[in-house]
Parts: C-alpha cells; structure tokens; sequence
C-alpha cells in the first residue's frame, strides 16, 4: 500500500502571546501530520492549545518557532499579503458563529472569496450555485443571514468555504452553536464532502459525538499532543 | 468594481445613519457654498486684469465722491488733449451719479422697503459698462436693451432692478414719485419702462434714471427756486469709469487725468476698478476675513468630523466582519478602499445634491444670495459650485474616513479566532 500523501505537516511549532508582563507558552514543540482526504478533530481542555494550532495551520498566525507545512508549502515563512493569497486557495473556513456579513444574501456571502480570483461573473455564479446545492441551500439563495436557522446559516458559512474548491477546510466548533439534530446535519454534510469531494478537514470541538465522526482525534493539552486515536475507538 | 455591491450594502446597511451623514454633509456644504459664492464673486471684482480693464476716476479727497458734472465730458475722454491724437483714450466710458429717495413722502414712515437708489447715468451705458452687464448675451441682456430703447421715448424713464420692483410692489409700466433724500427738496416723477436681467443678481436692488432728465430736474428746481440752483448741482458726478485697453493704457490716462489742469478742484484720483472695488470693501474686511478663513475652515473640519463620527462607528461595528474578510483572503488595502469608498460615495454624492439644490434654490427661486455687502446686494451661486459641492463632500469624506479606514485595514486577522483553547 503506498505511503498516503501529508496534506499537513506540523514541526516541533511552539507558539507563546504576551498578555501583559507574562509570556504565555500555548505550544510547546508540538507535532502532527494529517494526511489529504483524512478528517481529524482537535479535542483538549481549554487552554490547551487547540485554536492556536487550527490558526497556525490556516495561515492565520505565524508559530514563535517550528515549522507548518500544508501541502509542501512552508506556511511559516510566508509574507501577509502571500498568506492571504493562499488561504484564498487553499483553506476553507467554517466559523463557530457563521461569520456571515449580514448585509449579504446567501448568494452573496458564498461569492465573497471568488471575488479575491480572476473568475468571470458567469464562472462565480456556477461555481456559488454548485456550493450552494451541495449543501442543499439552492432555495436560500437570496436570503440574509437573518432570515436563516443557526444550521441554514452554518451550510452557508460550508459553501462559503467549499467554493473556491480549497484542499483543506479548516473547522472551530463548527457544531458549538447549535441544536443536536443541526450539529447531525452538519456533520453529516462535512463527512459527506470528505468522502465525495476528498477534502482534508481538520475540526477543533469539545463535543466527543463531533470528534467521533472524524478519521482520529488528537488530543491536545498544554500545548503538546497526548495521543492520537482512530476515532472509531472512542466513537460511544 | 466586482466589489461595489460590497460597498453599496454597507451604504445600505444603516440608512438612518446614511441619510444622517448625508444630511449632515449637506448642510455643511450648503453653508459652505454660500460663503465661497460671496468670497468668490469679492474676489473677482477685486482680482487685477492685465487686459480690457476698467478704472475708476473719482474725487481724492472725500468719500462719498462728489464732483462737479463739468468733469464728467474730459473724464471719459481720459483727461486726454483734445488736440493730441497720440493721447491715450478709453475705449467705452461712464460717469455715474447717485440719486438716494424714498418712494414715501413722510420721513418717518420711510424704510427699506419703500427706499429707492438709482444710479444716474447714460441708459446706454448700463448695457455696455456694468460689470458683468457687459458680457452678457444679447439674448440674456434683452430685457435691459428693450428698456434702454424705450428710455429714449420716455425722458423720465427708470429701469428698475427685479427686486426693488417687488419691495415696492411696482410693475413695468407703473408710475412713481420718488422724494430725494442726498437731493433734498427734489422729488422725481418716474415711469418704470424695464428691468435688469435676473443675472447678474447684483442689480436686482438698484435703478438707472437718464442723466439728461436729472439734470433738467437740476434745471427744473433752480427755475422754481429764484433761480438758485440746489446746493447739490455742482457736485453731481460721482464717479467715472473708463474702459481701457490694457494696463499701459492705464498708466498713460493716469498721468493725463493726474496731471490735467482741468481736475483740480477737486482733485480726483484713478484706479483699477479692482483697486478701487478693494479699498472701498476695507471696512468690510474683517467680516470677509473671519468667512475665508474662520467659517469655512470650521465647517469644513465639522464636516469631515461628522463623516470621521459616522464611519468610526461603522467601523467598530463591524470589526468582525474585517477580519472574517481578512481570513477569507482579502488584503489591508483593499478592506481600507472599501471603507474609503463608502465614505466618499456618501460624501461625494451628498456635497453634489446639496450643491445642485442649492444652486437651484438660491438663483432659481431667490434670484440670488441676498448677503448685502459693499454695492453687492445679492449674489448669484456660479455654475462651479456644482462641482465645489462634489469635492468638498469628497475631500472632507476622505479626510475624516482615513483614520477609521485605517483602523478597519489593520485588524487582525486572528482577532476571529482570539480564543486560546
């Protein structure tokens, strides 16, 4: 069987903020690979560091020290304005709250990341369409945010991230905001689009039934993985 | 531009607090406008021309001037040698005079309604020498020449201005007695044969009666009066105005007017009209100072204060949505061109409407600002305002926006994912 390819790669990163006087170490030389097509949810206390390496693996914050890899490329060692044209590419996100602007349609919202591409309008639009469908919102196009359930508008805020077709969507307490039945949906719909469309997807959740449907769940504290386990092992 | 619906829904996002910028923005400019429409017109007739230029020939000594009619035939000659060919000429000439009255024969119930000024001159000359007359169309002039032409038919004939016409509840073809009041003991009987054009509104207040008719009244009053001429008949010719080709012209007609034998009692003195226009707005100068650079310099910086308010908030609302934008890929600049542009549409736009309206409002509807200053009673908004209105709304919106947008460019990106878990 041959070697499965490293979607990320994660190298001895150690990550500290200042809050006042006191330097906080959040990551402490931790390690991880996650290969493409693979889900895996990051679970640990508060404070362990989870969010923290969610953010250093989307480009959204730089480690004091290590390297981060995703797909060969060293995320790490890039520029701002480089890390905004990558996560354009290559990272889908999906927020715990949506992060929807209000003042947008569905239609709209799901559109915004295609604008920052040299895609034509008629190519936008197919490509808006197609995400929307996939996540069964076709008949929400020109609703707002508002006028959305907590789950319409978390499928909204997973078209937005699946549109630009990124290789890996990257989740923070994707179910954090809602009911048990839209938590089911919508973890269906992102096992769904790592089985048809093979996307790598690394969620962060404190809810065990959530970790249960990924590949592994890794869990973190003080700054360090612990164990990495085949989910099916903690599944209840 | 595939990121203005972005922009136009941001707009739309609060319309109460669009339409409150945008009121406020107008406002400000309307303010604005006006004062740079009195400022502005000052500043034309006070602007020295190197060309076609025009000065004033007035008594040296005493303000108001008051010289003798006698002048007024070698003044417009530019004081030239009648038998010098070589001497400097004016091109166009006019001497004015000034009859003050009331339009009520009892001094106590006299008012500016019922006042009356007329200039006293060569009907003629209104359309070739006043300022701003003078280079009107002959379509946009029609009503003064038609009146000029019927002044030759009616020796008493007065043209009056639009707005003195109403103040005194008179139409063309009406009959008044006027009672001098500079004249005293002199009362006119006028017929109003026509109007000044709606533009320049600087007329609107002011008359013209015929020289040739004040001075058979002049006549007139000595034939009734023992043959005593009135105390004011030697002092009839107030000033003069001279049309010149360039401003050698004027040097020369200055020596000659200067040092002609025939203007030495009194004394006169010349200068540009610009000059002369100057000197007399002196005693107005502080008031024009504190406009130029006080009023409209406050307003402005309310102006870009009230846009710098509005955006701020919106900013601040909308820090979330900055950064989400920020993950998703979208770089500082563009996020500071968003904020910038919803500023300076709203900014933009608002300066323009508030210009266009009050264009429309002051020349169309009060035929000109009525801001009474030196002899300008009224002044028309220029065209240039419309575009005044628009870059003053942008300028201020830029200015005031650049802060906030600068705060919504450096949000950071991982202030969405601030939580350390």
């Amino acid at each position: 069987m041959p070697n499965p390819v490293k979607c990320v790669e994660v190298h001895n990163v150690h990550k500290s903020f200042r809050r006042g006087s006191e330097v906080v170490d959040v990551l402490n030389g931790l390690n991880l690979e996650v290969n493409e097509g693979e889900f895996v949810s990051l679970m640990g206390p508060s404070g362990s560091g989870k969010t923290t390496l969610l953010n250093l693996i989307a480009g959204l914050d730089q480690p004091s020290q290590g390297d981060v890899f995703v797909r060969g490329e060293h995320v790490s060692k890039m520029t701002e304005s480089q890390l905004a044209a990558w996560r354009t590419r290559t990272v889908g996100f999906v927020f715990q709250f949506y992060n929807l602007l209000p003042v947008l349609t569905a239609y709209r919202n799901v559109e915004l990341p295609l604008l920052l591409l040299p895609l034509s309008s008629a190519e936008r639009k197919k490509q808006v369409l197609t995400a929307l469908d996939i996540v069964g919102l076709s008949d929400r196009l020109h609703h707002r945010p508002g006028q959305l359930s907590g789950g319409q508008q978390q499928r909204v805020g997973i078209a937005r991230a699946i549109v630009t077709d990124p290789a890996l969507i990257v989740a923070d307490e994707p179910t954090g905001a809602l009911d048990s039945k839209s938590a089911d949906e919508i973890l269906n719909l992102l096992s769904e689009l790592r089985k048809s469309l093979n996307k790598t997807i690394i969620i962060v959740t404190h809810d065990p039934r959530a970790a249960a449907r990924a590949d592994r769940e890794v869990h973190l504290d003080k700054g360090l993985t612990i164990n990495q386990i085949p989910a099916t092992v903690t599944s209840p | 531009m595939k990121y203005l619906f972005l922009v136009f829904e941001n707009i739309r996002r609060n319309p109460v607090r669009t339409i409150l910028t945008g009121l406020g923005t107008m406002v400000m400019v309307l303010v604005v406008t006006l004062v740079f429409t009195v400022l502005t017109a000052l500043d034309r007739a006070t602007t020295e021309k190197q060309s076609n230029l025009k000065a004033i020939v007035t008594e040296k000594w005493q303000i108001p001037s008051m010289m003798p009619y006698s002048y007024a035939q070698a003044l417009s000659e530019g004081g030239a040698d009648p038998d010098d060919p070589d001497a400097a000429r004016p091109e166009d000439s006019m001497s004015w005079g000034f009859f003050v009255g009331s339009t009520e024969e009892n001094p106590a119930k006299r008012s500016f309604e019922n006042m009356f000024f007329a200039f006293i001159m060569e009907p003629e000359k209104a359309r070739t020498m006043l300022d701003e007359v003078d280079t009107l169309s002959d379509d946009d002039a029609l009503p003064l020449t038609t009146a000029i032409q019927r002044m030759k038919d009616v020796p008493n004939g007065v043209i009056v201005g639009q707005e003195r016409l109403d103040k005194m509840k008179k139409k063309v073809g009406d009959r008044i007695t006027v009672f001098g009041r500079n004249y005293r003991d002199m009362n006119l009987e006028l017929e109003i044969v026509g109007t000044f054009p709606r533009e320049p509104a600087r007329y609107a207040d002011s008359s013209v009666i015929s020289r040739d008719y004040f001075n058979r009244q002049l006549d007139a009053y000595q034939n009734t009066h023992n043959n005593k001429p009135h105390p004011m008949a030697e002092k009839t010719l107030g000033l003069v105005w001279l049309r010149l080709k360039d401003r050698q012209t004027f040097a020369k007609v200055s020596e000659q007017v200067l040092t002609s034998p025939s203007f030495t009692s009194p004394p006169v003195k010349i200068e540009t009209s610009s000059t002369g226009i100057g000197g007399f707005l002196e005693a107005w100068r502080d008031i024009i100072w504190a406009m130029r650079w006080l009023m409209a310099p406050a307003c402005l910086l309310t102006l870009s204060l009230v846009i710098s308010n509005a955006i701020s908030i919106s900013v601040r609302e909308r820090q979330l949505e900055f950064a989400v934008m920020k993950v998703l890929g979208f770089r500082p600049g563009q996020i500071l061109a968003m904020v910038l542009v919803e500023a300076l549409l709203i900014g933009t736009l608002s300066g323009l409407l508030s210009a266009v309206l009050t264009y429309a409002a002051v020349n169309g509807i009060w035929g000109g600002l009525p801001f009474r200053i030196a002899f300008f009673p009224k002044f028309a908004v220029p065209l240039d305002a419309l575009w005044w209105g628009a870059a003053m709304g942008a300028s201020t919106a830029f200015v005031g926006s650049f802060l906030p947008a600068w705060k919504a460019r450096s949000v950071k990106v991982a202030d969405v994912f601030a939580r350390v878990t």
